[in-house]
């Protein structure tokens, strides 16, 4: 390695691990004294550049950073707070449409919903006691009458038909009892012309202010009692 | 939490000297330097989990610490040349011979340009080979080398041509 090489590599890094470089430092007494003196440079050049540390400044370093992150938490804390306030908004709106929401959408699932959780206190043989004179009396809150009878009634009660008041009829079928429902018009119930489960069949009627709804089992001719309805029914205004 | 303090902790214990002293050799103010390892040492902390390998916590640290000091640039279009003397006056000196030629030499450092200066500053207080200085100052390294070779060989003749100091220097 001639002299020039070797003194830039040495300039370049004293403390080089270059092979050649060491090699030529061994077997050269001159280029040895050189190093040397680069080296003893380089102790003078890391003693001037060591200029003193400010005092406690890993402390400052520390302190500092604890109060950055102090007032990271306090603004997490804070976004915490507001997610748990949405939570309990949410929850507290979930419930309150829960229980106060309807939970049948049509009326056909609500009518059979009904006929089937009453149809235990009904059957065919119940004797037929209600007379015309007492159903006009409850068809008159929903300003209608019939002229004449629809048939055996077994009962007429007024009832909440999902959360509306509403009249129902149980009258004689031909196998089992029919249910009649009178209905105010209304919105959050999807109406339908007709409607079926596994056992009953149901049909609608809409009229002026009211809904009437029956529903029998698959042997009744809904469509006959619809017409019956229809030709006795009256409404006043 | 507990981990990451101890972590940054660690970290701040084994680094701020080299950090503030590069800080300072690049700015040549105490207070600015002081300002640079501060903000660094923030950043850090909110980017500690980014840092995979602590081995490599100290050119991290310090590239963080060079784009602080480039946002300062960007801030203040501050005239880098100009510096004051006194800003690099030991004030703790105890006119010993060694800190007469400390202070010599830290004129002489002061004065050189920066392009030379960066990668001493590196190779010598950060202990970085020739191709981690390369890495950090987005350079080739046979420029590296170029340059601390440059640095090296003014400040041997600086001393040289200077015979109030040689006698203590070749003794």
């Amino acid at each position: 390695m001639d002299d020039l090489l070797f003194r830039r590599n040495i300039y370049a890094d004293p403390k080089t691990t270059d092979p050649d470089v060491i090699s030529a430092k061994k077997s050269d007494p001159a280029k040895q004294k050189f190093a040397q003196e680069i080296e003893q440079l380089d102790e003078h050049i890391l003693a001037a550049l060591n200029v003193s540390i400010p005092e406690e400044l890993s402390e400052k370093l520390i302190l500092r950073q604890s109060l950055a992150s102090h007032q990271q938490q306090k603004k997490s804390s804070r976004i915490k707070l507001a997610l748990a306030a949405s939570v309990a908004f949410a929850v507290g709106l979930t419930v309150n449409h829960l229980q106060f929401s309807h939970a049948y959408s049509s009326v056909g699932d609500y009518a059979i919903a009904h006929t089937n959780h009453e149809a235990h206190y009904f059957n065919n043989n119940t004797e037929a006691k209600v007379t015309l004179a007492s159903l006009n009396k409850k068809m008159a809150s929903f300003n209608g009458s019939f002229s004449d009878g629809l048939g055996e009634l077994m009962m007429a009660d007024f009832c909440r038909f999902d959360g509306m008041k509403s009249l129902h009829l149980v009258l004689k079928g031909q196998t089992s009892p029919v249910n009649i429902y009178i209905v105010p018009a209304n919105e959050h119930l999807t109406f339908m012309k007709e409607f079926a489960n596994g056992e009953l069949n149901g049909v609608a009627n809409d009229y002026k202010n009211s809904r009437i709804i029956v529903v029998g089992d698959k042997q009744e001719p809904l469509i006959q009692w619809q017409k019956k309805i229809r030709d006795n029914v009256r409404w006043s205004t | 939490m507990a981990t990451k303090q101890v972590r940054y902790e660690a970290l701040v214990k084994a680094l701020h000297s080299d950090l503030y002293r590069y800080a300072y050799w690049l700015c040549h103010e105490k207070q600015v330097a002081e300002d640079l390892v501060q903000e660094t040492f923030l950043r850090a902390w909110r980017a500690l989990d980014s840092l995979k390998d602590e081995k490599a916590a100290k050119s991290w640290l310090i590239t963080i610490l060079r784009r602080e000091n480039a946002r300062r640039f960007e801030r203040k279009r501050f005239e880098m040349s100009e510096y004051e003397e006194e800003s690099i006056t030991d004030t703790h000196s105890t006119s010993s011979e060694q800190e007469i030629e400390n202070h010599w030499l830290r004129d002489k450092i002061a004065k050189m340009p920066e392009e030379y200066r960066e990668p001493l500053v590196l190779q010598v207080i950060g202990g970085f080979s020739g191709e981690e200085i390369a890495s950090l100052l987005s350079l080739n390294k046979n420029t590296v080398m170029t340059r601390l070779f440059r640095a090296r060989n003014q400040l041997k003749e600086a001393l040289d041509d200077e015979p109030k100091l040689r006698g203590q220097y070749n003794g």
